[in-house]
């Protein structure tokens, strides 16, 4: 039947919730985090795989976010929830700006364009330590008073549940189709009537709004706040997460960034070789599987439950990148 | 502020300029032939220094031979690399070919930055200087480093525009930068020239990387900031454009210095500096995205 | 050219970097494990962005405590095993790696850390998990002033030793001080406890920030001999590997050293092994912090873990070498005392150390006046020295304050003199 992959997922998250409380805390950290990482990723594919705009501005959203929400918590004590909502709005409003400013760019002048913004953001936030606190790291307060991660889990999970579903209706409808149309010939979108500069515009809007959601949720979560979460370091490891997983799907995408993160606890016990051990791998994935790897599992997976026409109408399916999921 | 304070930072804003855009002209070199923004290249500037001082350290050669051993040296290993990581540029079952570009010299970045760490140690080393000393004029002092730096850059960067627009080979390379597939028409192996141009671009680097390492000193990370100069360097001058570097990198290296010396908070003029020259890349890339020389069709073909 | 199954490859690939991954872990692996080894976890930066030169100096000293902790038999009987984690200057990675060794790894303590915003994330987890963390070289305040049981510091903090940089600078007779701090923890917190201490004493200062990746630091020494009236003296709080250019670029642009004007650098790298080949002449008359007993104060333990550190590594230990060194030997103690390895009975014997090791006599504050004191080595050695000859050790150097146990008559050495 069509759809058994829906329900597969269904039943996994549900168990993924129970199951939670059995986590030990560095697991379940771990966990958290890479679901940050994921409507990290999902929000940038949503940039990068579906407009074709390849934005480096992205985690230095996640950075405004984050600060927004700190910072309107501490001086104005609304509640942390309120906080965290601000720093969307803000996010969302900085982020059409930027988008409107990139209108003419793409290609690397957009990704050099949006970096060099990722840098001044950063230099800003921690050259002005005596509101940020810069590198000394800013105080948040938390989400909740908790004595265990728990609660940050399922909150996360809720997020992510929640955010891949609306990104999941955008791109699901005729926006979605624009958004394709314009990644794929920006010129014959136009003569075709989308409205352009509108859906770059709002693409990027929505998608720093994510990147600034996810970011507050962090800033409330870890409990400290650098200006390193907006650094290039930061989006150099979100873009090889999008990559690996496969940047043109959200789905996709959130598979890189739970593939990657859990790749990078395990090569842990490699000391000062885990990072370099890591950038071979990210090497030998653009070489052999560079429409991400987790991308033809997915592919498989929605499949599951249809019934087999014959192994040439599948394989022609494989190759199609067209479908919305 | 006097005249004489303007001429001192302004002298040494050219000279550091120069510097810079030895290091842009490697990029802009790999930019419009491969049409790949290749975040690896600071780190290839950072490991043409290291060669250069360990050939130095245990070959005994004199730093200017190093350099040049350590050009070829990056210029086959940029070769080898290109050939292991770059290929699938050339195929069609690449999509996004500027995506991927970008995606594996960050790979690369990451792999070469922490190597070095662990191979090199973390402390920061230094080779002897070239020509020790310094020049004097009136207030302002240079080190003779500085200059040897500035002029054998210089003379790289004139010799690469001699080949380009003179030798056989350069033109070839030039006909690549504008059209793919019409140089592939007249017979150029364009695949070859790829190779060709990362090498070359490389080992402009690493050039780079042994003139300055007297002068900053080497350290596993210190491609971090170049990288970042190179960028803005690049779209100033015109991607693809090897004289708008020149022009471009003093123009950074004038805009830097002279930021730090006039903006009048005095507490914030230098830890502001970076991100101006990055805002007037920006304003750039806004306003006249061809930068100052460049060419304006530069699309994937 | 019909590119394969697209899945297989996939598979393939994914089967090929687990093999790598495994088969790596063989050739990295952790040294073979004895009898249920005491496991002490390891934090601390080492690479970049964080300051991966003084973590490497850290590791190597942890390791050597390690190794001499085992060759007399381990603690409580058991082989000590230190767990490294490295965390790259970076909160979250710090957060993550404290959780991994006290859930996964099941340490019994922690020390390390050289970055305060990495260990102000640590400290949480430790706390909440009530197992016992030792700062080894982190100087914020906030760190004990938090008032966390599980909390201790060896190191002197800013209060500490920005003050006596301060109190320096006052009684040397500066009076206009040109400060340029990094954009990181240390040093901002070294400017934020510096500026009161020189306001108390009537100095006037221009404060500049510098990024940590800066290396050319020309145009801003111009401004600062642009300055009217002159600046007497440069006070650098820089800890990253561009500390090495813009002492030379001072030096060489005729600003500090010089007759007019002094340098000082604080946050390491003026101890660090390449120091000299890197400065040459410009490190003469600079002054600079050790956190470890002057040599003329040195006992046994001293002498005994600076030939043994020299032996096994061919450098002379560094102040943050000397510290984790004796945050281990301090752990140890506390576990042989408190005869068990459960979190509350550690801290608690921590509370009542008293031990002599290789900077002093070791004890923690257990008061909270001022509240950065609980849990405090309050007695951490802290001195100013001046380099006198190119070349020299940092041991070797005259110190210059506090003058109580400065063995030089003067109290800063004018170049030129």
């Amino acid at each position: 039947m069509r759809g058994l992959h829906v329900y597969v997922l269904i039943a996994a998250a549900g168990l993924a919730l129970a199951l939670a409380g059995q986590l030990n805390a560095y697991w379940m950290h771990v966990a958290i985090i890479a679901m940050y990482y994921g409507i990290l990723a999902a929000s940038w594919s949503l940039l990068a795989g579906y407009v074709g705009l390849f934005s480096l501005s992205h985690t230095a959203f996640a950075s405004i976010g984050g600060y927004t929400s700190a910072l309107l918590v501490k001086w104005l004590g609304i509640p942390v929830v309120l906080g965290i909502g601000a720093g969307v709005v803000m996010c969302c409003a900085l982020g059409g700006v930027i988008g409107w400013v990139c209108l003419r760019m793409s290609g690397p002048y957009l990704a050099i364009f949006t970096l060099g913004f990722s840098e001044i953001v950063r230099i800003a936030i921690s050259t002005e330590d005596d509101v940020t606190a810069g590198m000394a790291g800013l105080h948040t307060a938390p989400l909740f008073q908790s004595a265990t991660r728990l609660p940050y889990f399922y909150a996360a999970f809720a997020l992510l549940a929640g955010s891949l579903l609306l990104m999941g209706f955008l791109v699901g409808s005729r926006w979605g189709l624009f958004l394709r149309a314009i990644r794929e010939d920006e010129q014959a979108a136009a003569a075709s009537g989308v409205a352009v500069a509108r859906f770059r515009i709002l693409a990027f809007a929505i998608a720093s709004g994510f990147a600034g959601l996810a970011g507050g949720f962090y800033a409330h979560y870890i409990g400290i706040m650098t200006p390193s979460v907006g650094d290039l370091d930061e989006m150099a490891k979100l873009v090889v997460m999008t990559v690996i997983g496969g940047m043109e799907r959200l789905p996709t995408a959130v598979g890189g960034a739970f593939v990657v993160e859990y790749l990078l606890e395990l090569l842990r016990s490699y000391g000062q070789w885990r990072l370099p051990l890591f950038g071979v791998i990210l090497l030998l994935t653009m070489r052999f599987a560079r429409n991400g790897l987790v991308t033809p599992f997915w592919l498989r997976f929605v499949r599951l439950g249809e019934a087999r026409v014959g192994s040439r109408s599948s394989a022609r399916d494989l190759t199609r990148k067209d479908s919305a999921t | 502020m006097s005249w004489d304070y303007l001429f001192v930072q302004a002298a040494n804003g050219a000279v550091v300029g120069v510097i810079y855009a030895l290091i842009a002209v490697g990029v802009t070199l790999i930019f419009s032939i491969l049409k790949i923004v290749n975040f690896a290249h600071g780190d290839l500037y950072m490991l043409g220094g290291y060669c250069a001082y360990y050939v130095i350290e245990y070959l005994g050669l004199p730093p200017l031979l190093a350099m040049v051993v350590a050009m070829g040296a990056l210029f086959v290993g940029a070769i080898v690399l290109e050939r292991l990581t770059l290929t699938p540029l050339y195929s069609d079952a690449t999509e996004r070919k500027d995506e991927y570009g970008l995606i594996v010299t960050f790979g690369l970045a990451y792999f070469l930055r922490n190597t070095a760490v662990i191979a090199f140690g973390p402390f920061p080393l230094k080779p002897p200087s070239f020509i020790p000393g310094v020049q004097r004029l009136g207030n302002l002092v240079v080190t003779n480093d500085r200059l040897v730096a500035g002029g054998v850059g210089l003379v790289l960067i004139l010799g690469l525009l001699y080949f380009m627009q003179r030798t056989i080979w350069g033109q070839a390379l030039d006909a690549v930068s504008q059209s793919r597939d019409s140089a592939a028409i007249v017979g150029i192996n364009a695949r070859r020239f790829n190779s060709f141009a990362f090498g070359i671009g490389a080992a402009l680097a690493a050039a780079a990387g042994a003139l300055v390492a007297p002068i900053f000193s080497l350290a596993p990370d210190m491609g971090v900031l170049p990288n970042i100069h190179a960028y803005v360097i690049v779209i100033l001058g015109g991607m693809g454009s090897v004289s708008g570097s020149i022009i471009a990198g003093i123009l950074l290296g004038e805009s830097e210095n002279l930021f730090t010396a006039f903006f009048p908070d005095p507490t914030r003029a230098f830890a502001y500096t970076n991100a101006f020259g990055v805002l007037v890349l920006m304003v750039f890339l806004i306003f006249r995205p061809q930068g100052l020389f460049g060419r304006r069709h530069l699309r994937m073909e | 050219m019909r590119i394969a199954r697209p899945w297989r490859v996939s598979a393939k690939l994914a089967v090929l970097i687990g093999g790598i991954v495994i088969a790596s872990s063989q050739l990295v692996g952790t040294p073979a494990k004895a009898a249920d080894p005491l496991k002490v976890g390891w934090v601390g930066p080492l690479s970049p962005p964080g300051g991966y030169a003084e973590g490497a100096l850290m590791k190597q000293a942890a390791e050597l405590a390690a190794e001499q902790l085992n060759a007399k038999g381990g603690v409580l009987g058991r082989p000590v095993q230190v767990v490294f984690a490295d965390t790259r200057g970076k909160p979250e990675e710090g957060t993550a790696a404290a959780e991994r060794l006290i859930s996964q790894e099941k340490v019994v303590a922690i020390t390390g850390e050289f970055h305060s915003s990495v260990f102000l994330a640590e400290m949480e987890v430790a706390h909440k998990a009530g197992v016992p963390i030792i700062a080894v070289d982190v100087w914020a305040l906030s760190i004990t002033a938090k008032g966390y049981p599980e909390v201790f510091r060896v190191a002197p903090n800013q209060a500490l030793i920005a003050t006596k940089y301060g109190d320096w600078i006052a009684a040397a007779g500066f009076k206009n001080v040109a400060v340029l701090f990094e954009k990181t923890d240390g040093g901002q917190s070294a400017r934020d406890v510096l500026l009161p201490v020189l306001d108390k004493h009537g100095v006037k200062y221009e404060v500049v920030g510098a990024d940590p990746n800066s290396t050319e630091f020309t145009a801003q020494i111009e401004r600062f001999k642009s300055h009217q009236p002159p600046f007497d003296f440069f006070m650098t709080a820089y800890s990253e590997a561009g500390a090495y250019p813009m002492i030379s670029q001072s030096h060489t642009l005729g600003f500090a050293p010089s007759p007019r004007t002094g340098i000082a650098n604080s946050g390491g790298p003026a101890v660090d092994p390449t120091f000299w080949k890197n400065v040459g002449e410009a490190g003469k008359y600079l002054v600079t912090e050790i956190v470890g007993l002057p040599k003329n104060a040195w006992n046994d333990k001293t002498k005994a873990f600076v030939a043994a550190y020299r032996k096994k590594y061919n450098q002379p230990p560094s102040p943050q070498a000397i510290e984790n060194y004796d945050a281990m030997l301090v752990l140890a103690d506390a576990i042989e005392r408190a005869k068990s390895t459960d979190g509350k009975a550690i801290v608690a014997a921590l509370e009542k150390t008293d031990i002599t090791l290789g900077r002093g006599r070791y004890t923690f504050s257990t008061g909270k006046d001022p509240d950065w004191a609980y849990h405090q080595f309050m007695n951490a050695p802290v001195a100013l020295v001046q380099y006198s000859k190119v070349g020299q050790e940092a041991e070797d150097a005259p110190i210059v304050w506090p003058r109580n146990i400065a063995d030089v008559k003067y109290t800063y050495l004018k170049p030129g003199q």
